[in-house]
């Protein structure tokens, strides 16, 4: 079945082929061993399947009277979808409203101590530990740089890689 | 409810059945509910697998049903758009029950094609033994595959409308189901072609 479609034999049995499509590849599956052989299984499958739908028992918790009380109530009960969507708009609200506070609480943590007068988001940055300065060499200028630092008020070494370019 | 018009018959197109439950004729909707709910029931019964949340589910199936007569946009196709919400009717109740029994369904499909033996004529007859087995092969599969195949081989759907139920592309859908029956063929060779003990 390497270059023969089951799909081409099963639509064959179901009646799905064109006329000319059908007698070529019924044609086909007379002289294909893997295909007369995948079509001799799809009868049997197609047989069973036959079968076993006709031997189903009725389900007595088929009845329609059954479904009649479940749509009366479903009927009576507030549109679901209505009620889901008004439910999705507060769940929508709830998110604004926290993403709201998650701002301000990040711009408020963000705002420099103490009154510097130096601009939002210098603060939140993380020193650098003395080993990594002495590795990227940026000790040499480490002593210039927290002079003026220490006059503007903020860390003016924010990367390593920016002060190597610098020498 | 109250009736509307001429009671409507088990021979009335699906068309004009859908009309008139559309309009909201609970008499149309009951031949449609009896025409196509045992179908139904078979399908999520062989998905989930146990007939009391079968019950369950082919109801809740039609009360949705009910509610979007509306939506049907291709009014011959009733039948494979009532296996459509019971598909989404199943997928709900597994997510709900936490219900995971698909056993690994491995990618061997190449090299079990060339042992299966050729069934016989006798074959076909299935008898209680069989179709306990076929039902048990069935519930093998993974449960999408085995939904896809189901579709198919027993509710007769195109492979057009098994996509568009399953939100497949249409060569998925064609492996899908060539993988489902070489696995299921697998499962049932020791039974056929005189391989019975």
């Amino acid at each position: 079945m390497s270059t023969c479609r089951e799909s081409e034999l099963d639509a064959l049995l179901a009646g799905e082929l064109a006329p000319e499509d059908a007698a070529r590849v019924r044609a086909h599956a007379e002289v294909c061993a893997a295909c007369k052989h995948a079509l001799t299984w799809q009868r049997l499958e197609r047989g069973w399947m036959t079968q076993r739908a006709r031997r189903e028992p009725a389900r007595p918790a088929l009845s329609f009277s059954a479904l009649e009380a479940r749509l009366a109530v479903a009927q009576k009960a507030p549109a679901p979808v209505r009620h889901a969507r008004r439910e999705g708009q507060w769940r929508h609200w709830g998110k604004m409203a926290m993403a709201a506070a998650a701002a301000v609480a990040f711009v408020g943590l963000s705002l420099p101590r103490g009154g510097t007068g130096v601009g939002v988001g210098v603060g939140t940055e993380e020193p650098w530990s003395r080993e990594l300065l002495v590795v990227t060499g940026v000790e040499a200028c480490e002593d210039a740089a927290a002079a003026l630092e220490a006059r503007v008020g903020a860390c003016l070494i924010a990367s390593p890689m920016l002060a190597l370019r610098a020498d | 409810m109250v009736l509307v018009g001429t009671p409507p018959s088990d021979t009335d197109g699906e068309r004009g059945l859908l009309r008139r439950a559309r309009t909201g004729d609970p008499a149309a909707f009951r031949v449609i509910f009896e025409r196509h709910s045992p179908a139904v029931w078979r399908f999520l019964r062989d998905l989930l697998r146990d007939e009391a949340a079968a019950d369950e589910a082919t109801q809740e199936t039609f009360v949705r049903a009910h509610s979007r007569l509306g939506a049907l946009r291709d009014e011959d196709r009733v039948g494979s758009w009532l296996l459509g919400i019971a598909r989404h009717v199943y997928l709900e109740s597994r997510r709900t029950r936490g219900v995971h029994v698909d056993v690994a369904d491995e990618e061997h499909a190449h090299q079990v094609e060339a042992v299966l033996p050729t069934p016989s004529p006798e074959d076909l007859l299935l008898d209680q033994e069989l179709a306990g087995l076929l039902t048990e092969a069935l519930g093998m599969l993974h449960a999408e595959r085995r939904a896809a195949l189901l579709l198919r081989i027993d509710h007769g759907l195109a492979y057009e409308e098994i996509a568009s139920v399953m939100g497949w592309s249409l060569p998925k859908v064609k492996n899908e189901i060539h993988r489902a029956r070489l696995r299921l063929r697998e499962q049932l060779a020791a039974h056929v072609g005189g391989g019975r003990p």
